[in-house]
């Protein structure tokens, strides 16, 4: 593939998925903030039980609900419940909002909408879509970019599978149709990028090329590269790979003013060098298996805990991808 | 939890060994380690797995799913170190099929099956009763537990963010089914159509039927299809519930929390250790697990090198790493240096997760030990058997008490 991939800020909505753990809400995080700070109007929907983007971007900062709150000048969050979107819609279809609050409100038909299947990814979904569709009074797209924190694979592909499955179960009405209008989105590589998120490790490793399998055979989502997470950098220097073992070599009763002995250093070197070297391993794979372009970002000693560690795993995940390896 | 003070009274102590915990920290392969270590103890061991790496399972000999329990071969236990009396198994944990199994046992008859299996609610049941996934795992947990094969059950569980899902799954499944709508759904008047609706409230019916509407779906009639088929079998779906509740939180069950080093990790596993103190559940023991350790003696050093010896540690070990000054020695000196400095500070991070867990487990009364990361990951039983040495080493009892 010679032709240079578009940027992930030039599509309106960027759905990032991912095995359990794998850095999705880390990377939501920080293509949001770069994305604002590049001047875009941002809106990030964060989709399941808790809100986790709004501490990484506001340190401190309050819940932001379903109304979502600007956390910094073009950076919006919000969390979509099902619940209140389901509300949403269908105050919008029975044109009075107050009946269907006051249902909502009864515990048995709060109990039958758990134990119903499909609906909560739809209405999320259909709540994506109409987020897509805001435009502002001059008639640009109110949010210029939409970032998308999916829940972990196995339930993310189901989340995607489901416009699908409901546009060909539904016999008609308006449902029907606005399944239509949601698929189409999800379909269309001009607006929509699914950004999935592996560790270079055998399950997540595993997961992902299933994911862009499923994703490539069965729902047309536009895929281009996956984003590889937690790689542990070569601790030496090119020329010195090999480095710890020469270490290793010293006398072992070697003392250095200031230094561990020997054996010590080695096993500091040895330890970041095998973990370069399985990350590398599994990064291949996964580019191996997926046949995608790769975007490695690196591991932050002290994990991801704020708009400072965002900054620093933002830069390599806007830069070009990584080629497959041949 | 009494007389449970590590691992090796844990898998002597306990018939069922649960290993919970957020995801990827290591559950599968701690409950691996630990089922090894009940077999070196002399137990006819299996341990119950979601999910693992292929490469693992295979090496387990599960590589085919197949719900049933596959003995590791004599030859290798013996290598493993496992005397005559023990035995290891694994089996894959199949979840749908172990559900479907259940629905097979306690429908009333071939008819009533059939309807619940093809039901569409029910292909979707993990989603319509919360928790079932977890049911049918400690379902077959229940199973082999009764089949007297085995003398040790070590149980993986699927990752969970809230880690108690797992053990409430029981309990919600019974609620499920004890619940106003179930057993407003299952009034033979509401199957029978529209008519349903009127035992709902004028407003509700009013947006159910919206729903129904703009859906073009009757969900409706689907869900009180699934619960009517389902209600013959409740009675003894739910006696075997009950069951399975008081085996999971009885005597002969011990619980280990598995963490990770990472501050979000170590976070989960303390709220964890906050909720179990107000529930029933019987743990045993918190592993922190892929801990860096210091390969010196001691704590990890505050700085590498020491303050202040910066330029005199260069000088002295690029000498001795290029005695002839052969161009690179300083180069290379620095990069071991930076590589050590490096490593000390992921070490210092991970005794900082130790102390906070080794906390909160001695506030709990629990055990608490702690697995070093290993320079590759975990895919055959020698690996295994590396962990499972690390976590029933006796000296890791007293592990970075300072
Ligand atoms: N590049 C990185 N370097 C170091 N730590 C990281 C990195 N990316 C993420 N983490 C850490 O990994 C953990 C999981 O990250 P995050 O919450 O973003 O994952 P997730 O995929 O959203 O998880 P979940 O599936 O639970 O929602 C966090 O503790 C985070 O700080
Ligand atoms: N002590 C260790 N040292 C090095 N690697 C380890 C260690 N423990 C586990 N791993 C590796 O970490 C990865 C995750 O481990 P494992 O699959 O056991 O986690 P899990 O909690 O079961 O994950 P999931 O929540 O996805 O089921 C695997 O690749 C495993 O080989
Ligand atoms: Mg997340
Ligand atoms: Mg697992």
């Amino acid at each position: 593939m010679a032709e240079t991939l578009r940027s992930i800020l030039a599509r309106r909505l960027v759905i990032v998925t991912g095995k359990g753990g794998t850095g999705k809400t880390s990377v939501v995080a920080a293509l949001a903030l770069a994305a604002a700070r590049s001047g875009l109007r941002v809106l990030v929907a964060e989709v399941g039980r808790d809100e986790h983007v709004p501490r990484l971007i506001a340190p401190g900062t309050k819940p932001v609900g379903y109304a979502g709150r600007a956390l910094r000048p073009g950076l919006t969050v919000m969390r979509i419940d099902p619940f209140e979107a389901l509300a949403e819609y269908l105050g919008l279809q029975l044109g009075v909002r107050a009946v269907v609050d006051l249902v909502f409100r009864n515990r048995a038909f709060r109990q039958l909408m758990e134990a119903s299947p499909g609906w909560r990814e739809l209405i999320t979904l259909g709540k994506i879509w109409h987020l897509e569709q805001m435009t502002t009074p001059d008639g640009d797209p109110l949010h210029q970019l939409l970032v998308v924190d999916a829940p972990a694979t196995g339930h993310g592909l189901t989340f995607l599978d489901v416009p699908r499955v409901a546009g060909s179960a539904v016999r008609a009405g308006p449902l029907r149709k606005h399944a239509g209008w949601v698929e189409a989105m999800l379909g269309d590589p001009e607006r929509t990028l699914l950004l999935p998120v592996a560790l270079a490790e055998e399950l997540p490793a595993r997961e992902t090329a299933e994911l862009a399998l499923r994703v490539r055979r069965d729902l047309g989502v536009p895929v281009d590269r996956v984003v590889v997470n937690c790689l542990v950098g070569a601790p030496f220097p090119p020329g010195l790979d090999d480095l710890d073992e020469r270490v290793a070599r010293l006398p072992a009763a070697a003392t250095f003013p200031g230094l561990p002995p020997p054996g010590v250093l080695a096993a500091c070197g040895a330890h970041l060098r095998a973990r370069h070297e399985l990350g590398r391993h599994w990064a291949a794979q996964i580019a191996r298996m997926t046949g995608l372009p790769l975007v490695p970002l690196p591991y932050l000693a002290n994990g991801i805990r704020g708009p400072d560690d965002l900054a620093q795993i933002a830069t390599p995940l806007l830069a070009a991808p990584e080629a497959v390896a041949a | 939890m009494k007389g449970i003070d590590g691992p090796s009274a844990l898998v002597r102590g306990r018939r069922i060994v649960v290993c919970v915990g957020a995801g990827g920290v290591g559950k599968t392969t701690l409950a691996a380690a630990l089922a090894l270590g009940a077999a070196r103890a002399g137990r006819r061991a299996i341990v119950l797995t979601i999910d693992p790496a292929r490469r693992l399972a295979d090496a387990l000999g599960v590589g085919a799913l197949g719900n049933q329990p596959r003995e590791i071969p004599r030859e290798i236990l013996t290598r493993l170190g496992v005397p005559s009396g023990g035995s290891l198994s694994a089996l894959m944990l199949d979840m749908k099929r172990t559900f479907d199994d259940l629905v097979e046992r306690f429908a009333e008859s071939a008819e009533a099956r059939d309807r619940i299996l093809q039901n569409r609610i029910y292909q979707n049941v993990s989603d319509a009763l919360a928790g079932s996934a977890e049911y049918s795992a400690m379902e077959k947990v229940f199973e082999l537990a009764e089949s007297g094969d085995f003398d040790r059950l070590i149980v993986d569980t699927p990752p969970s963010q809230h880690a108690l899902d797992f053990l409430e799954a029981p309990q919600r499944l019974l609620e499920f089914l004890d619940s106003s709508i179930v057993q407003l759904l299952l009034h033979p008047a509401f199957a029978a159509g529209r008519f349903g609706f009127r035992l709902f409230q004028r407003p509700a019916r009013r947006v159910l039927q919206v729903i129904e509407r703009v859906s073009g779906v009757s969900f409706l009639e689907d869900v009180s299809e699934f619960l009517m088929a389902f209600e013959g079998m409740s009675e003894g779906f739910r006696q075997r519930a009950r069951r399975v509740n008081a085996l999971l939180l009885g005597r002969e069950t011990g619980f280990v929390l598995a963490a990770g080093p990472a501050s979000e990790s170590v976070a989960h596993a303390e709220a964890f250790l906050a909720r179990l103190q107000t529930s029933r559940v019987p743990l045993a023991g918190v592993v922190l697990n892929r801990a860096r350790v210091w390969p010196g003696e001691g704590p990890a050093p505050a700085a590498v090198p020491d303050v202040g010896k910066e330029a005199e540690a260069v000088r002295a070990l690029a000498a001795a790493l290029a005695p002839n000054a052969e161009g690179d020695g300083e180069t290379a000196a620095r990069a071991a240096i930076h590589a050590a400095s490096e490593y000390a500070s992921l070490v210092r991070r991970d005794e900082e997760a130790t102390r906070v867990l080794r906390g909160a487990s001695r506030a709990l009364g629990c055990f608490w030990r702690r697995v070093p990361e290993l320079p590759r990951d975990i895919h055959d039983l020698d690996g295994l058997a590396r962990v499972a040495d690390a976590l029933f080493a006796e000296a890791n009892a007293g592990d970075a008490d300072d």
